[in-house]
C-alpha cells in the first residue's frame, strides 16, 4: 500500500533525526494511526467493491474507491509530514486568521454554482479535480481556535458576558452556516469540541450547567424545525416500524450487527453491503465491519478510539503541565473531536442516535475526512514532539 | 496577542484536573455503552435481525420442473417445453432512472407509463414485468443491471401440429398448468413435481449462496398418444376441405385401429392454434367425443343387427317398405325413395327408414335396447378425456313403438362420434366391441361380444354394398381395398323439433373389409352447399383419407386396382328422413 510507504519513511525520517535518544515521538500514537488508516483501506475496499461495480458513475470499477481512498491517504501522509514541521506557536498564531477562513469557505458551500450539491446537501466544495468538504477542515480550525480563545480569555472564563458569550455567538455563526448545507453532524462535532475545551479551559461551571441544560432544549428545538431530521429521528426511534421507507437504512445497519455476531461472517462476505446498505463505504463503514469481522471488528474499533482519545488526554495533560496551554487545549480538543464524532457514527450504526452524515473518522471514505484527521494527527504528534523537546531542553 | 511561550502566559489558565479526567471518564464511558449495545445488537438480539436479514434477501427459488412431452405413436412431437425467461421485479428494491425505463420499455415493448405503474407500489416484493420472452431478449433486459429486477426461466409449451392437434393435446395456461385436452386430462403425469432452492441473493437479485440443500424438481413424465400424426394431419386435411366446400358450420373425424381400439386419429373443425389460444371460444370443444349428435341412418346396422340375432330375420328375409311409408299412430316414416319389397340387405344398401323400423318394431323393447347398451350406447367410453358425452339411450320401460321404430334409424338416440365409430368395431371384429384408447397400446386390449360372428360378418357383407352400384355411398370406395360403411343423413334437433333444412351428414366404414384394419367415422355438421347427404358429403372425405392411410400404414390390399365405380347420380341418393310427430 502505497500510503504505508510514504509512512514509513516518514517515520525513518523521525529516527534519523534524534538517533541516539529514544522515540522523541508519540510512537504509539503513530502506529495505531496507520493501523486504523490500514483497517481503512482494507473495510472501505470490501465496502464498496459491490456498489462501484453496480455504479455507472464509477465506470463499474471495484477498484473505484479504493484507488480513490488510497491516494487520499498519500496526500493525507503527506500534508501530516508537512503539518508535523509547523511548529505550534504558528498555528497559536495563525488559529483566527484559519477560523475566519473557515467560515468563509462555509460561505462560499452555500453560494449556488460553487457549492455541490448532493443528496440534498450542500457540503462540497468543487476545485478544479476533487471535491472538498469545507466542515471537515472547519472541525480541526474551530479546535484551534476555541483554544486560542480560552488561553486569550483565561482571565474572563468565570464571566458570562466576556468569557461565554462571545463564543456562543461565534457559534451561532457556524451552526447557521452548518445547519443551513445542512450538516448536522458536523456541526454536533464543533459544537462537542468547543464545549469541551471551554469546560477544560476553566469555564464557570453554572455557565457549563446551563449550557448542558439549554443544549438539549435548543438540539429539540432544532429537530422540529426540520421535518428531514424528525423524519431521521422517527426512524431512530423505531426502525422496524417502517423498515422500508424511514427506516431503511438503519435496520439493514442493525441487520448487518446480527449477522456479525461474535466473530462476523469473515472478511469480504458481507451481504449488506451488496447495495442492500446505503453508504457502507462511508457512513456505516461500522456496520460492514461488524457484519464481517462480528464483535471482535467492532471492539478493536472501539479499542483503537478510545486509545486515541487517551492518548490525545495524554498528550494534552503534558502540555499543560509544561504550560504550553494552547497546545494542551488543542490536543485534547482533537481527542474530543476524534472521540465524539467517532461516538455519534458508532451510535448511529447501533441505532443510538439519530442519522446524521457523519464519518468514522481515520476509517471512513473521503478525501477531505482522511486530510483532515490525518493533519489532527500530525499536531497531536507534533504537540507531544514539542512536549518531549522540552523536557529535555530543546529548541521546539 | 499571548503566545504560550511568552512568560507573561503563565498561570493565566486555571486547568483543574478533575475537568479532563471527568471529561475523559464520559468519552470513555460512551464508548463502554457502545460496546455494550454492540454485544447486545451481534449477540442477544441477532436472531431477530438476521431473520430480519433473511427475510430481505433470502428468496425461495421455484424450480419449474420439466413438463413431460406429448408424442404420437411413432414419437413424433405433438408438445413439447422450451425454456423462456420471465422478468420480474421486487419494488421495494428496484432502483432505476427515466433512461433504464425507457430502455427497458423499448425492449419489452410497453410503454413506459405502464412499467412505472407496475413498479410504483413500493410495498408489494413481486410483480411480474413481462412473462415467457425469449432467452436472448430476457437476457439484454437483464445486462440493464436494474437493482431489483430478475429474470427467471418458465418453460413456454410448443405445439409443432398447432391446429391441427389442438383438440387431443390441448394447451397450457400461463402457470403451465393445463387447461384443455390431454394437458388438462394428465396435468400431474405431464407436469411432475417443482422442486424448490433456498438462497440469498443480492439486491441486485444475483444468487450469492444457496442456505440449504436444493430440492431437486422432478421432471414429469412423457405421454405417448395412440395418434399417427400422419394420419392425424390427412385426416384434418380432408375434413377441413369437407366442411368448407360444403359450407359446413362443424365437422369431427375419426380413425381407429380396428383390432385395438387405438383412436389413430381424431380431428375437429373449428379448431385453433394452442400456441397462440385467444378468442378460441367455441373452438376448443373435442366435439368428436363431446357432443352429440342423433346418428340417423348410420344407427341401422346395429338395430338390424340385433334383428337378425332374434333369429327373425336372415339377410335374405323379405321386408315390404312399399309405399315408402309407415305409420305408427299420428306418426308416419318416410323413405325418400320408395323400395317396395326388398331384402334385409337392401334394408342396409338403400337406406330404408321403413325396413329398418319394421324389423325393429318385431323385437321387445328391452331386447333392442341390450343391443344398444352392449354397444355402449347412453354411458361414457372412458376413453380418459375431460368433457365425454355419455349420449341419450332412454331406457326400454318408457319406450314408446314410435321412438322404438325411429330410435332403430338413429333418431330419438344420441351419440358421440367416438361411440359410434366404437360401435363398429363389432363389424370388424366378428361381432365383439373394442374398448378405445387415445393412449398408445403395447397389445390389443379385450373386447366383449356384442353380436355372433356369424351376424356381425353377415352385416359386414351388407355394408360392402352399400358403397356398390345400388348403395348409398359410392364415394367411399377405395381403389385396391374393399370398403364396408354406412351413410347417415339426420334432421337437426331444433328447439321446435327437428329442423327442415339443417342436417348432419355422416358416413362409418372400415377397411379392407376382408379383414378390416381401420375404421373411420366423419360427421359434418350442417352441410349447406346444397349437398347434405352422408353419401355424398362425409363419404369422400372417409375415402380419401382411408386410401392414403391404407398405403401409410402397408396394409396389403384385397381388391384389384380397378375395382372403384364411378358413381352416377342415380345410385348416389339416400332416403331422407323424416318423421313427423
Amino acid at each position: 500500500m502505497m500510503d504505508f510507504g510514504t509512512n514509513k519513511t516518514l517515520s525513518t525520517f523521525f529516527v534519523n533525526r534524534d538517533r541516539v535518544n529514544a522515540p522523541n515521538y508519540d510512537q504509539g500514537l503513530l502506529w495505531v494511526t496507520l493501523i486504523m488508516l490500514g483497517i481503512s483501506v482494507v473495510m472501505v475496499y470490501s465496502a464498496s467493491i459491490a456498489l462501484a461495480e453496480a455504479d455507472k458513475a464509477t465506470g463499474h470499477q471495484a477498484t473505484y474507491f479504493l484507488i480513490r481512498q488510497a491516494v487520499f491517504l498519500v496526500i493525507g501522509a503527506a500534508a501530516a509530514f508537512i503539518t508535523f514541521q509547523i511548529p505550534m506557536q504558528w498555528w497559536q498564531k495563525m488559529a483566527p486568521y484559519l477560523f475566519l477562513i473557515g467560515l468563509f469557505l462555509l460561505v462560499l458551500v452555500l453560494v449556488p454554482g460553487i457549492g455541490r450539491n448532493v443528496n440534498g446537501s450542500r457540503r462540497w466544495l468543487s476545485l478544479v479535480f476533487i471535491n472538498l468538504q469545507p466542515s471537515e477542515f472547519m472541525k480541526l480550525f474551530s479546535a484551534m481556535y476555541v483554544a486560542d480563545y480560552a488561553v486569550r480569555k483565561a482571565s474572563k472564563m468565570d464571566s458570562l458576558v466576556s468569557g461565554f458569550l462571545p463564543m456562543v455567538a461565534v457559534m451561532i455563526i457556524v451552526g447557521g452556516l452548518l445547519l443551513h448545507e445542512p450538516d448536522f453532524g458536523a456541526f454536533a462535532v464543533i459544537a462537542s469540541i468547543s464545549i469541551a475545551i471551554l469546560w477544560l479551559g476553566g469555564i464557570n461551571v453554572k455557565i457549563f450547567i446551563g449550557l448542558l441544560v439549554t443544549m438539549p432544549i435548543g438540539i429539540i428545538l432544532l429537530i422540529w424545525s426540520s421535518p428531514y431530521r424528525m423524519q431521521r429521528v422517527i426512524g431512530f426511534m423505531n426502525p422496524w416500524a417502517d423498515p422500508y421507507g424511514k427506516g431503511y437504512q438503519l435496520s439493514h445497519a442493525l441487520i448487518a450487527f446480527g449477522r456479525g455476531e461474535w466473530f462476523g461472517v469473515g472478511l469480504g462476505a458481507s451481504v449488506e453491503k451488496l447495495l442492500y446498505l446505503p453508504e457502507a463505504h462511508t457512513d456505516f463503514l461500522l456496520a460492514v465491519i461488524a457484519e464481517e469481522l462480528g464483535f471482535v471488528g467492532v471492539a478493536v474499533v472501539i479499542g483503537l478510539f478510545s486509545w486515541l482519545v487517551i492518548r490525545a488526554f495524554s498528550i494534552g495533560k503534558t502540555a499543560i503541565e509544561n504550560e504550553r496551554y494552547f497546545s494542551g487545549l488543542l490536543a485534547q480538543g482533537l481527542g474530543v473531536w476524534v472521540g465524539a464524532q467517532g461516538f455519534i457514527n458508532m451510535g448511529v450504526n447501533m441505532g443510538l442516535l439519530p442519522t446524521k452524515g457523519l464519518t468514522l473518522p481515520l476509517l471512513s471514505f473521503g478525501g477531505s475526512g482522511i486530510l483532515a484527521n490525518c493533519i489532527a494527527m500530525a499536531v497531536l504528534l507534533r504537540i507531544d514532539w514539542e512536549s518531549r523537546r522540552l523536557q529535555k531542553s530543546l529548541p521546539t | 496577542m499571548a503566545y504560550e511561550s511568552t512568560s507573561k502566559m503563565q498561570n493565566i489558565v486555571k486547568v483543574p484536573v478533575w475537568r479532563r479526567r471527568l471529561l475523559l471518564i464520559a468519552v470513555l464511558l460512551s464508548f463502554a455503552a457502545l460496546l455494550v449495545r454492540s454485544v447486545y445488537l451481534q449477540s442477544l438480539h441477532k436472531s431477530f435481525l438476521q431473520k430480519e436479514g433473511n427475510a430481505r434477501y433470502s428468496r425461495t427459488l421455484s424450480l419449474q420442473a420439466y413438463r413431460g412431452k406429448i408424442l404420437d405413436r411413432n414419437g413424433e412431437l405433438l408438445a413439447i417445453s422450451s425454456p423462456v425467461e420471465t422478468i420480474w421485479a421486487n419494488p421495494t428494491d428496484v432502483v432505476i432512472d427515466q433512461v433504464q425505463t425507457k430502455a427497458m420499455a423499448s425492449l419489452l415493448n410497453m410503454r413506459t407509463a405502464d412499467i412505472d405503474k407496475k413498479l410504483a407500489n413500493p410495498q408489494r416484493e413481486f410483480v411480474y414485468i413481462k412473462r415467457r420472452l425469449p432467452p436472448d431478449l430476457a437476457a439484454k433486459v437483464m445486462s440493464l443491471s436494474i437493482p431489483g429486477v430478475y429474470s427467471e426461466r418458465e418453460y413456454k409449451r410448443y405445439y409443432p401440429a398447432a391446429d391441427v392437434t389442438a383438440h387431443l393435446v390441448g394447451f397450457t395456461g400461463v402457470d403451465d398448468n393445463g387447461q384443455e385436452g390431454f394437458e388438462l386430462a394428465q396435468n400431474t403425469w405431464l407436469s411432475g413435481k417443482s422442486g424448490s432452492r433456498r438462497v440469498l441473493k443480492d439486491r441486485q437479485g444475483h444468487i450469492i449462496e444457496d442456505l440449504e440443500a436444493v430440492k431437486v424438481p422432478q421432471d414429469g413424465h412423457d405421454l405417448m398418444l395412440s395418434i399417427d400424426r400422419r394420419i392425424q394431419y390427412l385426416a384434418y386435411r380432408e375434413l377441413a376441405k369437407a366442411v368448407e366446400t360444403n359450407k359446413a358450420i362443424a365437422g369431427a373425424a375419426i380413425v381407429l385401429d380396428a383390432k385395438t381400439g387405438e383412436v389413430l386419429a381424431m380431428v375437429n373443425l373449428p379448431t385453433y392454434n394452442p400456441n397462440n389460444p385467444v378468442n378460441v371460444k367455441g373452438k376448443t370443444r373435442n366435439r368428436a367425443i363431446t357432443d352429440t349428435f342423433e346418428p340417423g341412418s348410420t344407427m341401422k346396422p346395429i338395430s338390424v343387427s340385433a334383428a337378425l340375432e332374434s333369429g327373425n330375420f336372415t339377410p335374405e328375409s323379405k321386408i315390404q317398405t312399399s309405399p315408402g311409408t309407415l305409420s305408427i299412430g299420428p306418426a308416419t316414416i318416410h323413405d325418400s325413395h320408395p323400395q317396395g319389397l326388398i331384402s334385409v340387405g337392401q334394408v342396409i344398401q338403400k337406406s330404408s327408414n321403413v325396413g329398418a323400423a319394421k324389423m325393429a318394431l318385431t323385437l321387445q323393447p328391452e331386447f333392442l335396447w341390450g343391443y344398444f347398451n352392449q354397444i355402449g350406447f347412453g354411458s361414457p367410453t372412458h376413453i380418459g378425456f375431460p368433457g365425454e358425452g355419455s349420449g341419450r339411450l332412454r331406457n326400454y320401460k318408457t319406450w314408446r313403438p314410435i321412438e322404438q321404430a325411429t330410435m332403430s334409424f338413429g333418431h330419438g338416440i344420441s351419440v358421440t362420434l367416438l361411440q359410434l365409430a366404437r360401435a363398429y368395431t363389432v363389424f370388424a371384429n366378428d361381432g365383439e366391441l373394442r374398448p378405445v384408447s387415445l393412449l398408445k397400446l403395447n397389445e390389443a386390449p379385450i373386447g366383449h361380444r356384442v353380436y355372433s360372428a356369424q351376424v356381425a360378418n353377415e352385416m359386414k357383407d351388407m355394408l360392402e354394398t352399400v358403397v356398390q352400384p345400388g348403395g348409398t355411398a359410392l364415394k367411399a370406395q377405395i381403389a385396391g381395398y374393399r370398403v364396408a360403411g354406412k351413410t347417415g343423413t339426420a334432421h337437426k334437433l331444433g328447439a321446435h323439433g327437428y329442423e327442415e333444412d339443417k342436417y348432419v351428414a355422416s358416413f362409418v366404414g372400415m377397411a379392407p373389409a376382408s379383414d378390416p384394419r381401420l375404421i373411420m367415422a366423419v360427421m359434418i355438421d350442417e352441410p349447406s352447399n346444397g349437398e347434405y347427404y352422408g353419401g355424398s358429403v362425409a363419404a369422400p372425405v372417409f375415402s380419401k383419407v382411408m386410401a392414403d392411410a391404407l398405403r401409410m400404414l402397408g396394409i396389403p390390399q384385397d381388391a384389384p386396382n380397378n375395382n372403384v365405380v364411378i358413381p352416377t347420380d342415380e345410385t348416389n341418393a339416400e332416403p331422407e328422413v323424416k318423421e313427423t310427430t
